[in-house]
């Protein structure tokens, strides 16, 4: 410790920053424990709010006991019966025309917890207590009712339960959501059960889809079973966390150079010390174990910042990504596995580098090393004789290639910290260019102008309803629907065979056809079925809510996404009827009228409801992006810094021969600018490289075509702000080491 | 290329002859402030002719070295003034100072500063580029080489530092000095690395641009050397002293 705190006392100001830097970029790997911190902490939530394990949503229960026969399956701990109705809704603060409202038992506390963070839960027709961010308490949201009379419901409170986290959704009495959606019964039920293995769940949901269909009661989606006490939503943030763990991964990288890069500076400037020392009896092996001990304690020392600060910066980032997709305030969690992974990263990389600088540093001849001020001799090297030959440019020019070629290790180590800053920023970049395409070509081949949907989950609009439609060409019945193929949930889509809301143009194969022969004949996105091997001539087994059903292929369409398109009378027989459609298109942005009860979107609607989401993802990926790009930053801010102190003597030694700031600075820029731009076009490389390679992670793991969208046009501002950055360190160091005078910098080298 | 040249007639220099090329007055330099201050030199005055060789020695600690730096516009006094030749250098900006210096000084060190990654001509070259940007490269190539092959050391122009004798790098560090005709050099211990014989072929060069018209400030412990000045200067503790009080 005495030893290091010598060091600390000979160069105060570079050893903070090295140590700095280091703390930073270990903190910077506390990136890594962003999943394991928002998983620890979304399971203690299921737990503690008893949510459900098993969620069916169903026809209109009536008055069909659907608890008491639930209930009376094995391994049925808890029912609760609700009716879930989405209502269209006047100007409230999320700009959603669409707002689903929950009707429960509020009192019941056996399933499903709900809590009021503000005001109350209600306890009157007509309350209402809302998700975070879709109205205050005491304002009041005018809802459309079924027989299209607007009403009005009282906020009484905000809050919600851990299942709807993250969704803008209303609870209210179950009778309000009764007389909103024209539900006589229920239409949902949460259900707790005794065993959570996906396979329980599965037959669990099996059963209990033909015990209520023996009393008339269809399910209308897909159950959602929450297997081992996960949370719906760690599907995503699982794959939020693949993005998470590269950018977690160029901060290691960059840490990874800064320790190495530190480690070497620490242990070379002390050549000549060491070379004494050797001249004065002292033996290499000793020597070496000291000089790494040196390196360890520095690497300590910034352990013991960096741990902490990862410990900040992974729990700020997972709050901001439950707060953001959950809205839920995570408690504080450790991840122990990163902590201890991150502190044995910096000690053994230490002491690692170390040994191979200490190796080299005692190695040297000791005429040379007690000759040369920082122990290597420029001209020892081939590539140093090589490069002493050339004449190009001016003196200045060659002194700063020269010292760049010279200090090989500092040069590989600003490049790589530039790349990794580069890399970082384009990525994030990129991740919008590709959201942002991706969003627009889900959107492409539709030409529907407005989107009328039922307020329940059932196919509740029926054959008399579309009837009336039918005559207005602008209008077309359909249905949306969750499926499952090959253990991927897929969008459903029933839709006449001459449809006018979607380009009906087909990569392979054809659309779908009319007439009775090619009833069950089903169009697949391309990129779905690529991915699981499915072709044209293909049939297909599509597990729907009321069971499976066989479909053959005809065809591959161009839509981005996992979709299957059938018939849209095939898929009301599917579904059980008695309905026929669940949503009416229009080519125009005009409803058709005389939908009681059903709500109309826009296409506006839906690319401001996509606008939300992706601003969300682009704020946390920008909050770690721009955690690796601080850490960059500080590392090339360190390495100039150390660089320009050790050359401090040549720099006095310019300006004692006449040499200006300005040129001073001039021998820095031009040193600096080719690695710069070496690190910028490396950075431009692994950025895309990286980009595609998260994209491509995501397309295998949702198989789906997402398509990526290289940031191209944010290249020359991100190059430019980087070369800037660098001139700004590099002037404001010349600077610093111009402040002292020229004969009291060259005293000090003697 | 002839070493010893005279220096042209400096542009503020006052018409009257007999006006020092440097004048001191009340010169003092310290470092730090309050108990803890450490004086450099104090309250000096000197005068140093055009032409002169002036040798400051003086134990280790006596200032010589502090004011030398001063004379050669690499330090500040804290306190006093300098003129040379005509222009109050203690109060050029940094910038003013390091421009006055590429053209009106060569400064010699003990421990040479050469630039490691330039070879020799390219060392010598530096000090010409630096103080007149608009030479042609060929003759500033010209006048290193002649420089360079001043101080014998033609044949070795495209060796590194590291590739030199320490005798050969002091050789080098002349060359640059003189390069640009300076009115003044100083030479801070130019000999203090080197072994006597090549110490002795510094001296002479040194001494050579005296005579030609050069002012040069030698500073020295070595009171071998140091009697070969027109004029011996001696410090202790900061202050000028008379030569046998050291």
């Amino acid at each position: 410790m005495r030893q290091a705190y010598r060091e600390f006392r000979r160069a105060p100001a570079r050893i903070i920053t090295s140590v700095l830097a280091l703390a930073l970029a270990l903190g910077a790997m506390g990136v890594f424990a962003i999943p394991a911190v928002a998983s620890s902490s979304l399971r203690e939530t299921v737990g503690r709010d008893r949510m459900a394990d098993l969620v069916l949503s169903t026809t209109d229960t009536g008055t069909t006991d659907v608890v008491a026969i639930a209930e009376s399956i094995d391994g049925v701990e808890g029912v609760r019966a609700e009716v879930a109705v989405a209502v269209g809704t006047g100007p409230v603060r999320t700009g959603a025309a669409l707002l689903p409202l929950v009707g429960r038992d509020l009192d019941d506390h056996d399933v499903d917890v709900i809590s009021a963070t503000s005001g109350r839960l209600p306890s009157a027709a007509n309350e209402v207590l809302v998700a975070d961010g879709v109205a205050e308490v005491g304002e009041t949201i005018e809802v459309t009712t079924s027989d299209q009379r607007r009403r009005a419901l009282v906020v009484v409170g905000v809050g919600g339960t851990s299942f709807w986290a993250g969704e803008q959704v209303g609870f209210t009495t179950i009778a309000t959501a009764r007389a909103l959606g024209g539900v006589d019964g229920a239409n949902r039920l949460a259900i707790r059960v005794t065993d959570h293995s996906p396979d329980a769940l599965r037959s669990m949901s099996d059963q209990l889809r033909l015990r209520l269909a023996d009393e008339g009661v269809m399910l209308t989606n897909l159950p959602v079973a929450v297997p081992n006490g996960t949370h719906p939503i760690e599907d995503d943030i699982t794959q939020v966390s693949t993005l998470i763990g590269f950018l977690g991964i160029v901060a290691g990288l960059v840490a990874l150079v800064l320790l190495g890069s530190t480690t070497n500076t620490l242990i070379t400037e002390r050549t000549r010390e060491a070379a004494v020392m050797r001249a004065l009896g002292a033996q290499a092996r000793p020597l070496r174990r000291r000089l790494r001990r040196l390196a360890v304690v520095i690497a300590a020392a910034a352990a013991v910042i960096g741990l902490p600060l990862g410990i900040l910066v992974s729990n700020v980032i997972a709050r901001m990504v439950m707060q953001e997709f959950l809205d839920v305030t995570p408690g504080f969690a450790v991840s122990v596995r990163v902590l201890a992974i991150s502190a044995v990263f910096a000690i053994v990389g230490a002491a690692l580098v170390a040994s191979g600088a200490a190796r080299r540093v005692t190695r040297i001849p000791l005429a040379t090393a007690l000759r040369d001020r920082d122990g290597s001799p420029f001209g020892r090297r081939w590539s140093e004789r090589v490069v002493a030959r050339g004449r190009l440019g001016g003196l200045l020019d060659r002194a700063a290639v020269r010292n760049a070629v010279h200090r090989r290790s500092r040069s590989v180590a600003v490049v790589a910290q530039v790349t990794a800053a580069v890399a970082a920023l384009l990525v994030i970049a990129s991740l919008a260019t590709t959201v942002n395409a991706f969003n627009a070509s889900e959107y492409e081949p539709w030409s529907w102008g407005s989107r009328t949907t039922v307020a329940g989950t059932g196919l509740d609009i029926d054959p008399g309803t579309i009837a009336g439609l039918v005559e207005d060409q602008r209008v077309e019945p359909a249905i949306e629907t969750i499926g499952e193929f090959d253990g991927w949930e897929i969008d459903v889509i029933g839709l006449e065979p001459g449809t006018h809301m979607i380009e009906r143009t087909v990569d392979r194969g054809m659309w779908l056809p009319a007439g009775e022969d090619h009833a069950n004949d089903a169009v697949v996105s391309t990129g779905f079925a690529d991915r699981v091997g499915v072709d044209v001539g293909d049939d297909i087994a599509v597990r729907l809510a009321t069971g499976t059903t066989t479909y053959h292929v005809v065809g591959l369409h161009p839509l981005r996404g996992r979709t299957v398109f059938v018939d849209v009378g095939t898929l009301a027989d599917d579904l059980g009827r008695p309905g026929s459609a669940n949503v009416i298109f229009t080519s125009d942005d005009q409803a058709p009228a005389g939908l009681a009860g059903l709500t109309t979107t826009v296409r506006l609607d839906d690319f401001a409801s996509d606008d939300r989401g992706r601003s969300a993802i682009l704020l946390i990926f920008g909050a770690i992006g721009l955690v690796v790009v601080a850490v960059a930053g500080l590392a090339v801010a360190s390495s100039l810094a150390v660089n320009v102190y050790e050359r401090r003597h040549e720099f006095a030694a310019v300006r004692a021969i006449g040499g200006r700031s300005g040129q001073v600075m001039r021998i820095v820029t031009v040193e600096l600018l080719p690695l710069a731009t070496v690190g910028v076009v490396a950075g431009v490389g692994l950025g895309h490289l990286g980009g595609r390679a998260i994209m491509e992670s995501f397309e295998r793991a949702d198989a789906v075509d997402i398509g990526f969208v290289f940031a191209t046009g944010a290249i020359p501002a991100v190059a430019a702000t980087v070369v800037a950055g660098c001139l700004v360190i590099g002037g404001l160091t010349v600077r610093k080491v111009s402040r002292r005078s020229v004969a009291a910098t060259l005293r000090s080298a003697s | 290329m002839e070493l010893i040249t005279a220096p042209p007639p400096p542009v503020s220099a006052p018409a009257v002859a007999p006006t020092p090329l440097i004048g001191a007055t009340d010169l003092t330099r310290r470092w730090g402030k309050g108990v803890t201050a450490q004086l450099g030199i104090d309250r000096i005055d000197l005068a140093i002719e055009r032409a002169e060789l002036v040798a400051i020695v003086g134990p280790s600690g006596s200032g010589k070295s502090t004011l030398g730096a001063i004379l050669a516009g690499i330090d500040r006094p804290t306190a006093g003034s300098v003129v040379v030749d005509g222009t109050r250098i203690d109060r050029l900006t940094d910038d003013g100072l390091a421009r006055w210096r590429g053209r009106n000084v060569g400064i010699v060190f003990q421990d040479f500063h050469l630039l490691p990654t330039l070879d020799a001509r390219e060392n010598v070259e530096l000090a010409l580029k630096l103080a007149d940007g608009s030479m042609s490269r060929r003759e500033r190539r010209r006048r290193s080489l002649d420089a360079l092959d001043a101080v014998g050391l033609a044949a070795k122009a495209k060796r590194l530092p590291t590739q030199l004798s320490g005798g050969e790098q002091q050789r080098v560090a002349v060359a640059r000095a003189v390069v640009n005709q300076p009115t003044l050099v100083v030479a801070d211990e130019p000999t203090g690395s080197l072994d006597q014989e090549s110490g002795a072929v510094v001296f002479d060069l040194l001494a050579a641009l005296a005579t030609s018209g050069t002012t040069v400030v030698i500073i020295t412990h070595d009171r071998h050397l140091a009697v070969r000045a027109d004029r011996v200067v001696s410090m202790l503790d900061g202050r000028v002293v008379p030569t046998e009080a050291v």
